[in-house]
């Protein structure tokens, strides 16, 4: 019969047995957390990540977005167009009132004169 | 551009996607050079460059958040973690696997310290004090020690 020494002792060896290889090893960097050299590797593998070449696509693609009209200069492009567009409008609309205008005096100018002219006609009738 | 392969690691830090680190890494050198007259203080330049690194990550993962909730099935590879064992050895799956549990603030934060950069650069590049990046560190550390398991199972 096992003694209760034997029988704990048993136990640990069979829980000892769980352990997968190199147990203490993998607690020990567990506890201390990623070290200096995996977040070298972390690096080294996104520069890997840069196809050759990537400072001349860089600067190639800088210069094209350089020789892309900016925002800001867009948008000040587009409000002097609008401001153009609205000072020929005005600048139309108010011409074309002023020709109205003359039209129509000159109209009633000559209304005028034929009515003068109808207002005379009968005095020189009766004459 | 001796500094490609220095934000190559952060893009990749940041956003855990190989695929992400050659278009993310062109973005913030393109923003650099048009914008790199407009440093005040050349000293700072590795500041600046860095803050404009994690600004652009962080905008892509936004755009990519978004892009799930409008597309949650156009897009679904997006989805999808590059799988374990992509990359070179157990220690930096489970590098990349604790990485991805962080926030992407934290690992932002976790990323400019692995550069060398001190708590005064960092407050500076993330706008923010001294106290509060050694406050985040902290609990960011706490956080990767947590998820890093280099023995785990996928």
């Amino acid at each position: 019969m096992k003694t209760e020494d034997q029988a704990w002792r048993d136990l640990q060896a069979h829980a000892a047995a769980q352990l997968r290889a190199g147990f203490a090893d993998r607690a020990l960097r567990v506890a201390r957390g990623p070290q200096d050299a995996t977040w070298r590797q972390l690096n080294a593998h996104a520069a890997r990540q840069l196809r050759p070449g990537f400072a001349d696509r860089v600067l190639r693609a800088a210069r094209a977005v350089a020789e892309v009209p900016s925002l800001s200069s867009q948008f000040a492009l587009s409000a002097a167009t609008a401001v153009f567009c609205l000072a020929a409008v005005i600048f139309l609309q108010d011409r074309s009132a002023q020709l109205a205008d003359e039209r129509n005096l000159a109209d009633w100018e000559r209304i005028v004169l034929s009515a003068r002219d109808a207002q005379d006609a009968p005095d020189n009738d009766s004459i | 551009m001796a500094y490609q392969h220095r934000v190559a690691g952060f893009v990749y830090a940041m956003t855990n996607r190989s695929d992400y680190v050659e278009d993310l890494s062109q973005q913030i050198f393109i923003k650099m050079v048009r914008a790199v007259d407009r440093l005040q203080a050349p000293a700072q330049f590795e500041s600046w460059l860095f803050r404009l690194a994690r600004n652009t990550c962080i905008d892509q993962l936004r755009r990519q958040k978004l892009r799930r909730i409008f597309l949650p099935f156009g897009e679904e590879h997006e989805n999808i973690p590059e799988p374990a064992g992509a990359v070179d050895t157990e220690e930096l799956d489970a590098l990349r696997h604790a990485l991805a549990q962080l926030r992407p603030q934290d690992r932002a934060l976790l990323a400019l310290v692995q550069e060398g950069r001190s708590h005064a650069e960092i407050a500076e590049t993330l706008d923010t004090t001294v106290a509060a990046v050694k406050a985040r560190l902290h609990r960011a550390r706490e956080h990767l020690r947590e998820h890093y398991q280099p023995d785990h199972e996928n």
